[in-house]
């Protein structure tokens, strides 16, 4: 892209993106961190998170702050006045997803070290380990300006929220199995909740990405595969 | 060539409603320099069309072509055809008068006659009809109550029109153009040596009158654009780069050219 005729407010477009990455980086690590504290029960690593979820709020407001003077200054037009609203709402869902983070590095201490949680939350690993790809895709593809990717990206999602499902019933097996499992797994479902919603802001950001990159909107309809507000089969 | 339509669900496809002004395969010359190049578009009733684009591009060359004013000036021709209601205005049997009062024109600085401000409109209304003094007086209000002047000047309608501020004399000038009962009225630039006032108010005033007029201006400011007009044309060149609705224009042009110019990449 050519640059502006005033190369100020190339600068300024710049620093909003850079804050985007930042804190798309930031949610990254946050996804990671607290799933990893929760599976190895690692209160100190889960503190880091609650800490971080700060420094997200921070860029937040930050970016808010750069968009509106931008806006105000500028009178931005096309694909600038798409990045900047754009990188408004996407702040918006990255600053979501570190708050659910948050939340699942909260629980650490709650689950504890009792029933073994390892083997209970087996397939919660998986799932954390699909969102966290995802995340990441999502700021990567945004970079790299690569709308099919991030179309693709979006409809992946169903995969999380399969997933989520799988995730949800195996858990109620286990406090059907043995009620002692019940608080650990009440506490897992929360974060695999969590994980399913990090995923849905993640495809709002591709959503974003897509509509700054092209211009178009992607179409309403996603597949979408989370069944556990459905009735429970048959037992 | 033809304007590409999006296909957005709110679009508002241009060509289907009824087309006051047409132009088609319209070349202009200064001299021998082609100042525009095979123009084709089309400009709803009842509708504000903008033209922007670069100093040069010939956006005020072709609202200089929509009335023949142009002719006002050796060596300058234009070839093809601007069909209004479907009839050629380039051609030789177009009364000239006639389609001044069928396409009045306001322009970058105010022009208000040395005479009163009552005058300034009855001017030229007395070019083209012969009316009672009462119905002259009636002519004159409502024309200047059209272009929201009313109310600041009817106690001194007998002052020189010259007496006004920019902004006052630039409505007085949209008065005189609405007062001989035109079809289309070209602006070119008509709030460019405004203060922020002004040009509010002749923006509401644009608003107000599209409900009667077809109206085409030409604007360097571009948020002026995207404000007051319904579609936008950007010109590069002498050349029609895109034609569309303003709100796809100003958030997602289909030409990069557009884009660069809209978010003042150029050059």
């Amino acid at each position: 892209m050519a640059e502006h005729t005033v190369a100020s407010f190339d600068e300024d477009l710049r620093q909003i993106s850079r804050l985007i990455i930042d804190m798309g980086d930031l949610a990254g690590s946050m996804v990671g961190a607290s799933t990893r504290a929760l599976l190895e029960s690692d209160n100190a690593m889960a503190q880091r998170v609650v800490s971080d979820d700060a420094i997200m709020d921070a860029r937040q407001r930050e970016l808010d702050d750069r968009a509106i003077t931008l806006i105000a200054k500028r009178q931005p037009m096309a694909d600038d006045l798409r990045s900047v609203v754009g990188a408004i709402r996407m702040a918006g869902d990255l600053e979501r997803i570190g708050d659910l983070a948050k939340n699942i590095a909260k629980r650490v201490g709650s689950v504890g070290v009792s029933a073994a949680p390892r083997d209970l939350s087996h397939s919660i690993d998986g799932m954390a380990q699909m969102v966290l790809i995802q995340v990441q895709a999502v700021i990567q593809e945004y970079t790299a300006g690569d709308a099919t990717a991030l179309a693709k990206l979006r409809n992946d999602d169903e995969r999380i929220d399969v997933k989520y499902t799988s995730v949800f019933r195996e858990l109620l097996t286990y406090m059907m199995e043995d009620p002692r499992n019940i608080t650990a797994c009440t506490h897992l479902l929360f974060c695999a909740k969590n994980l399913e919603r990090i995923g849905d802001h993640v495809t709002n950001i591709a959503e974003n990405a897509y509509y700054v990159l092209t211009g178009t909107q992607l179409p309403a309809n996603r597949p979408k595969q989370d069944e556990t507000a459905m009735p429970a089969p048959a037992a | 060539m033809k304007p590409m339509l999006s296909t957005d669900l709110n679009a508002v496809d241009t060509t289907v409603e009824k087309a006051k002004i047409e132009v088609k395969d319209l070349n202009f010359y200064y001299g021998q320099s082609k100042a525009l190049k095979n123009i084709n578009l089309s400009l709803p009733e009842r509708s504000v069309t903008a033209f922007i684009g670069p100093s040069g591009c010939g956006k005020s060359t072709l609202l200089r072509v929509l009335n023949r004013i142009y002719e006002l000036y050796p060596k300058q021709s234009a070839e093809g055809q601007v069909l209004l209601d479907g009839k050629n205005i380039l051609d030789r049997s177009q009364d000239l008068n006639l389609l001044r009062t069928k396409i009045g024109m306001v322009f970058q600085k105010p022009t208000p006659f040395p005479m009163s401000i009552y005058e300034n409109i009855a001017f030229g209304v007395r070019l083209y009809e012969k009316i009672s003094k009462a119905e002259m007086d009636n002519r004159v209000e409502l024309a200047l109550k059209r272009a929201a002047l009313w109310n600041e000047v009817k106690d001194k309608l007998n002052a020189s029109g010259l007496s006004l501020s920019g902004g006052q004399q630039q409505r007085l000038c949209i008065a005189r153009t609405v007062a001989v009962k035109p079809e289309v009225i070209l602006l070119d630039e008509p709030a460019s040596a405004l203060d922020p006032l002004s040009t509010a108010k002749i923006e509401e005033l644009i608003d107000e009158l599209q409900a009667e007029y077809t109206i085409v201006i030409v604007t360097h400011n571009m948020q002026q654009a995207a404000r007051v007009s319904r579609q936008t044309a950007f010109m590069y060149l002498g050349e029609l780069i895109e034609f569309d609705r303003t709100e796809k224009i100003f958030t997602s042009p289909r030409e990069k050219r557009t884009q660069d110019y809209i978010t003042g990449r150029f050059g």
